[in-house]
Parts: C-alpha cells; structure tokens; sequence
C-alpha cells in the first residue's frame, strides 16, 4: 500500500475545518486496524457497505464483518463501511457540502457501483432515506436512472420489505455469504457491456434470493387488503430466500475493523450456529434463520483463536440465537476455555437459555467480576409460557437462579413481554409472582452473603406480531390495553427489591405497523422522513407525532397493520417471498397457541416446519 | 519477574490525530496484542497491561516522535520491537524508534510545534511581540489567566511557524492556546491549520530520550 492511495488528501482538508467541533471525531475518519485499503485503479466493483445506525452500533453488528471480509477478499471488489452520522456531523456536513462518504477511502458513495444496507430492525427505515440523500441521491428507487449506484438492502427485515419497496431497487434475502458474490460479479459482468439498470435487475431477479420489488404489482381489495401479487416476466413468481449449506466451509472474517473509540460490544465474536431449533411462536428470528446449522467444534475453536490474534481482544463473545442450544456445549466450552483462559481472554456468552443453564456452564462464563444475569421466561404463567411456546418451566427458572445465587451473582434481571395473545390478569400477576419467587430463591440459600440483598429487575416490552411467525395473524394489544396491563403490573407489585421497566408504547406500535406493512407503507415513511424523521431507534430523536401524521396524510391508519386480527385465509403483503418455513405450518402452529398446546422442539422431534421438504434433511441439523 | 524498561518513540499523524488520548491507550494495548510482545502486566486484584505514555497529545494534534513506555518480559531486539509493531499499528501511528529509557517523564519541561496554516506569518510575528498575551488556561481548580508571552520560545516563521512552549505532567501550556489567542486578536478566521508537535525537551535543550 502506498501512501497517496490512502490519503484522500482533498476530503481530509476538508474534515479537518471542522472534525475537532464534532462528538468524538475518531468515528467520522477510518484508518482503524483491519480496515480494507485498495488501489482503485485495481478495482472494478466498489460496494458501499451502510449500517443505517451510529457507527458504536453498526460496528458492533457481526453480519457487516462478514460480509465486509467476504467481499475485500476477492482482489477487485473493495467494500467499505458507512454509517449514520449523528446531527451534529451531519449539520456540518451539508452546510459544507460533503456528501455521504466511506470510512476507507473517503469517496462519496454515490461514486460506488452498489450502496448495500443491512437492515436489522424496522425502526431504521428514515434512516436509510437520511443517508440516501446526504450522498447526494434521490430516495425514490424511480427518480434513479443509471446503473450504478445500484441500491440494495438485506437482512432480517427484509422478509418483509413491502414498506421499503419505493426506495431500494432489488432486496436481498437470507443467508449473504454466496448470494453477494454473485450480485458482484453480475455487476462487474454488466458494467463491461453498458447494459441498462433494467437488464442489470432481470438478470439479478433470475439470481435465487434475490427480489426485484418493481417487478411486482400489488392489487388490493375495497377493505385495504392485498387482492393479489403478480410478478412480471422475468421475475420468479416467489423469491426463496438463500441459505448457506454447510457452516463450516462458508466464509467467516480472519480479522476485524478494530475500531479507535469504544462501541457497543468492542469484541471478537465467533458465530456458532445459525438457525433455531426452538420454535417459540413470537419469536421471528427463530424461523427466518432456518434451517438449523451448527459449526463444528473445531472451527469454533480455530475462528476464536485467529480473531483474538489478529484483533488483539481479550474479550470472545459466542454468537447466536441460543447459544446453549449447541449440541455439545460443555465440550465446546471446555476446548474453548482451555484456549481462553491460557491467553488472559474473557469469554462471554449471551442468550443462554433458562432450561439449559447448569453450573458447569456458569463455571465456564463466571470472570473476576460477578455483574447481573438475564433470563427471559417471556411471560409470567406457565399456560401463557406454553401458548407462545417457550418451553420453559417456573422450576427451568428458578434451578436456573439457584445456580446463579449459589455461584455468587446477586442481582438477576428478568425479561417479559405485555399483550400476549390470549393473555389475562392472571398471566400478568404471574410475573411478579415469579420475581418474587426469586427473590426466595435467594434467601432459600444457606451459603448466601448475610447483609446482601437480592435484585430482581423485571423489564416488560410489549409484544410486537412479526411476519414469518405463527402470531403473524394476531393483533398488537391497542395503547389502552397495554396501559391497563402496565397499571394491573404496578398495582400488583409490592416488593422494593423488585424493580420493573417498561417499554414506551408508540415505539412498539411503529415497529408493530412497519413489521407487517403493504407496500402503500413506503409513502408514509417517505413523509415522515420528509418531515423530519430519522434514528428513530434513538429516544431522543423518535418522534410519533410526525409519524401519526404521515399516515393520516397518506390516508393509512396504524391500528389496521397493527391492531387487526387476519384471517388465515388473507393475502400477506410478504407472501411472494419464500423462507422456507411453510405457511400452512404457521396456521397450524397458531391454532396450537390458541388451544395452549406446544411444540416439542426440533431436536426431540421434527414438526416439519417445511424447511426439509425445502431443502432436504441433510441441511437441517437439528435432527441429527 | 525480571523485566526490562522498554520506551518506543512513535508518531500520530493524519487520521490518528483524531485519536483521543484514552482511545490511544487502548489502540497501543491492542497493537502490543497483535505483536505478540511478552509485556508486564500489573499484578492487582484487575491485572491489566502496563502502558505509559510520557506526554499526553491533544485531540487533533500530530506528534512525530511521541513516547510512550511499556516493560518486557524477555529481551528482544529493539529493530524487531519496532518492527513488530508497524505491523500490528493502525497506518497513521508508527513506531519510529524503540530504546532504553534513559530520562524520565518529569525531565520534561518543553516541546516543540510546527504549525501549518493560513495564518498570515507577519502578522502572527507581530502578535507575538505584544507585550502580553493573556489566555484564559483550564485546570483542575477551573480556569485562571496567564500571560503566554514568558513562556513562549525559539519563535520562527518561514514557510512554517514554530515555536516552544511549556511542556510537562505539572506545567504544559497547549499550543492551541496561543493559536486561539491570535485568532481572537487578529480576528482572522483560520481555516486549515495543523500543529505537529515535532519534538520534546528537556531543561537543557536536549530532546527526551
């Protein structure tokens, strides 16, 4: 690498008028350990990785290391990272003319062939507008004639990507490790011959997993319902979302972007499954990511010990949707810790489940520090466990914090959700009850340090129906239900020791509508976004009154996306995309909750879900 | 356990200027990391890597010989120390020079700036033969008044304006100061400016080693 190919000597006078003004520069600047450096005149594809959030956040986001990784490691594709800037840096910015640019080399990104956003919750959609224009883009897919920049989007939301249809020209959906390759090498292909943006996205539609939304029409019944979704030729009449067959042989980064100032979870991480074999009924990731896929032993090991080198973290955090789930974990932990423990590295294990928790494991994770644990029963009643399918009991919960209070922590936290399906007075009553039977769990104990006392802290969110879930048919509860449950919650509890946080209903309600949102969604974003909206994730920048009028301007009301109940028989507006996960097994799974009877996990025994009849027994793990 | 004082000169320039002091603490453990360089930990209840950097540069500052010292476990030559962080250093941080520690961090009494800008040179020469150049200097009791003038040394103004000022753990005197005070003077708006601190002194005029 030579010197002039780094220094982008022109934006960097630029910045340097201003960047000491701006909340920790550090993030604004690249030049981090493990960022990517090319020659430009040696590439031919350039891809604009954006994370439509703050960098602290995005660059703690594993999927964006490893596609960053996949792609700089094919010599004449140069990714970069890109991601919101907060108000204070992006007021500086249009007052002075920078456009959007990337960490690596500093170009502006509307000079890029692709601008690729992650979208990992809803509540980031302005956001991704904010960043379009601050490049110098219209939003609207349409008012985008030329090839490139090419606007691309994947990631969990994207199964229903209805609202976001007007503004990015072709989705991305599953597994990105193969599927991004070959929109590259299209791309590279295409730019050779001149084609059109046209050609350039029907030949991508013919790519599986890849949904080209302006070939869809999308009619609607007189009550606003879909009538029907047609694809125009030569778009496949179902998108089937892509999946990455064996874990083990599929690209996984050697290194990361070790970024200057501190993020939210500044760490190595090693993903360890994908896939879950749970099935809980609220829960979409659950059943987007299947099948269920599990690394060997062996690579875990190995991608753990080539992150730590190369990044130089004393901390590995083990990824995925449950960790516990992994099929020999105490032989992982242990072939793990051999190696950690060896190299002063700490290793951390989020989403534990309560029904696997043993001391063995709390062993392995207990450092110098006792901090807090966190389980999340989700509800508080055994029949309402059973409804939303976690298939863990009040004694999983408690042999669980008996564990914990034996080994030491003292403060447990405690995760539920309000306005549950069928949910009554007593299932609420059920989560202090709950609490409070920890709180014995504590005392219960001989050993406990005399003059210490417990913490219990309750959070309760408030359950939002996701598409691709069995709960897709349910309505949210409206704000007065929530608001009765919250006060019956309140009323109830009576323990000091016992603190409880709620979640702030309109964010809910906004997720709830964007989740399930038809493509006539997409102007009210575009009005909220126009009228001032953007990090909507963030508190103090959320506001719903702009958005509340954004819908009425459009003529759409929220309580119709959020608050209806759907008939079994209706059209979804995401129903032309396929992730493998059948329908009919939704129905089913729907009238099991209603009838308060559960599914046994993948691993006791397969409920054929319909991802083998999709991709065969030999890909789904969880049987094995 | 036996270890051996081990002080690496390295410069910060560019995009690492934008590096704060406490991110660059843990970008330097990082890079010791990757290096795979045997250093001496504290032995507290919290071991943690023991790191320490002899003159603290502000935000948005260069540095081309900054230094910073940390103790090996093993004797290793001082090319390969150097060598071995290059490779495990972001690219606007180098290590230029890795040596025994002969002074130490309270022989520090001075540094020298070089300040490129658009700052028109006669003019700040003039500004500088004021009688008194009273700034307002922060410190941990708040802020208080002092006379720049004294204080500063070794003026030039060429194609480039250095000069000394101040430089130490008690007493440092941030060139910025001096820059602001001219800035409010003149009225002049300054658009590009860049300060490098180029080297640090000692009483006698010799450079810190």
């Amino acid at each position: 690498m030579t010197d002039n190919l780094y220094k982008n000597t022109e934006m960097m006078n630029k910045l340097d008028e201003f960047l000491l003004d701006i909340q920790k520069p550090a993030r604004y600047i690249g030049g981090e350990v493990g960022s990517v450096i090319k020659d430009k005149s040696k590439v031919d594809v350039r891809f604009a990785f954006c994370f439509p959030d703050t960098y602290e956040i995005g660059m703690s986001h594993l999927g964006m290391k490893i596609l960053y990784g996949l792609k700089n490691a094919v010599p004449n594709y140069w990714c970069e990272r890109v991601f919101m800037p907060l108000p204070d840096m992006e007021e500086q910015m249009h007052r002075r003319g920078i456009p959007l640019y990337a960490l690596e080399s500093l170009d502006p990104i509307r000079e890029f062939d692709f601008i690729g956003f992650t979208i990992q919750y809803e509540l980031c959609y302005t956001t991704i507008l904010e960043m379009l224009d601050l490049a110098g883009l219209p939003v609207l897919a349409e008012e985008r004639n030329e090839l490139t920049p090419l606007v691309v989007a994947g990631g969990p939301c994207v199964c229903n990507a209805e609202p976001l249809c007007d503004f990015i020209d072709l989705f991305i959906i599953g597994d990105g490790e193969e599927i991004n390759l070959e929109l590259m090498r299209l791309m590279e292909r295409c730019k050779k011959e001149n084609v059109s943006k046209r050609e350039f996205l029907e030949r991508a539609a013919q790519l599986e997993g890849i949904y080209v939304p302006s070939f869809y029409d999308v009619e609607y019944n007189e009550d606003g319902t879909v009538k029907a979704i047609t694809a125009q030729e030569p778009a496949p009449k179902t998108v089937t979302k892509r999946i990455v067959h064996d874990l083990d042989k599929a690209y996984f980064p050697d290194s990361f972007v070790v970024p200057f100032c501190d993020i939210v979870h500044n760490r190595a991480v090693v993903e360890v499954l994908r896939g879950c074999i749970r099935g809980c009924r609220f829960c979409q990731a659950g059943f987007i990511y299947r099948p269920f896929r599990e690394k060997q032993k062996s690579t875990i090991l190995d991608q753990t010990r080539c992150l730590c080198e190369n990044t130089g973290y004393d901390e590995v955090s083990l990824s995925s949707l449950s960790t516990s789930d992994y099929k020999d974990i105490e032989g992982l932990l242990s072939c793990l810790t051999d190696y950690t423990s060896k190299n002063g590295i700490n290793l951390s294990l989020p989403s534990l489940r309560v029904d696997r928790f043993s001391e063995e494991v709390l062993k392995e994770i207990s450092d110098v520090r006792k901090s807090g644990l966190t389980f999340a029963p989700e509800a508080g009643s055994q029949r309402l466990r059973d409804v939303i399918n976690k298939n863990v009991t009040e004694k999983n919960v408690l042999d669980s914090v008996k564990i914990a209070f034996e080994g030491g922590y003292s403060a447990i936290k405690l995760y539920f959700m309000l306005g549950l399906p069928t949910e009554t007075e007593k299932d609420i009553e059920g989560i202090y009850d709950l609490a409070k039977a920890v709180i014995e769990q504590f005392y219960a104990n001989p050993d406990r340090k005399k003059g210490k006392a417990p913490s219990v802290s309750i959070s309760v969110s408030t359950f939002i129906p996701k598409p691709f879930t069995p709960f897709e048919f349910e309505p949210q509860a409206s704000e007065e239900e929530i608001r009765a449950k919250q006060k019956h919650l309140m009323e109830y509890a009576n323990d000091r020791k016992i603190s409880i946080s709620r979640s702030k209903y309109d964010v809910s309600l906004l997720e709830a509508v964007l989740a399930r949102a038809d493509r006539r969604v997409g102007r009210a974003v575009y009005l909220a976004w126009k009228k001032g909206c953007k990090l909507d994730s963030w508190e103090e920048y959320f506001n719903m009154n702009i958005w509340r009028e954004a819908f009425a301007e459009c003529g759409l009301e929220m309580s119709f996306y959020a608050n209806r109940r759907r008939e079994y028989d209706e059209i979804a507006p995401w129903s032309h995309i396929n992730m493998l996960v059948g329908r009919e097994f939704f129905i089913n799974e729907n009238k099991k909750a209603h009838e308060g009877v559960t599914t046994p996990n993948c691993r006791e025994q397969c409920s054929n879900c319909g991802v083998i009849k999709n991709v065969g027994g030999d890909i789904c793990r969880a049987i094995r | 356990m036996p270890s051996v004082n081990t002080r690496v000169f390295f410069s910060k320039t560019d995009r690492a200027k934008y590096i704060s002091h406490l991110d660059l603490n843990r970008v330097m453990q990082g890079a010791i990391k990757r290096a795979k360089l045997p250093v001496w930990y504290t032995e507290g209840y919290n071991p943690h890597m023991y790191v320490q950097f002899m003159l603290p540069l502000s935000l948005g500052q260069e540095g081309v010989r900054e230094a910073m010292d940390f103790r090996l476990l093993e004797e290793i030559p001082h090319c390969e120390v150097t060598e071995r962080l290059n490779k495990a250093l972001p690219f606007d941080i180098r290590a230029v020079e890795t040596a025994v520690p002969v002074l130490k961090n309270i022989d520090i009494t001075t540094a020298e700036y070089e300040i490129t800008s658009d700052i028109d040179n006669e003019k700040f020469l003039d500004f500088t033969k004021s009688e008194k150049i009273i700034v307002e200097k922060k410190n941990k009791k708040g802020v208080s008044e002092i006379d720049l003038k004294p204080l500063i040394s070794g003026l030039t103004a060429g194609e480039r304006i250095t000069f000394r000022l101040p430089a130490g753990n008690d007493f440092n005197i941030n060139p910025a100061l001096l820059l602001n005070a001219y800035r409010d003077v003149s009225g002049d708006e300054i658009k590009h400016i860049r300060i490098v601190r180029t080297k640090i002194l000692c009483a006698d005029g010799s450079e810190f080693r």
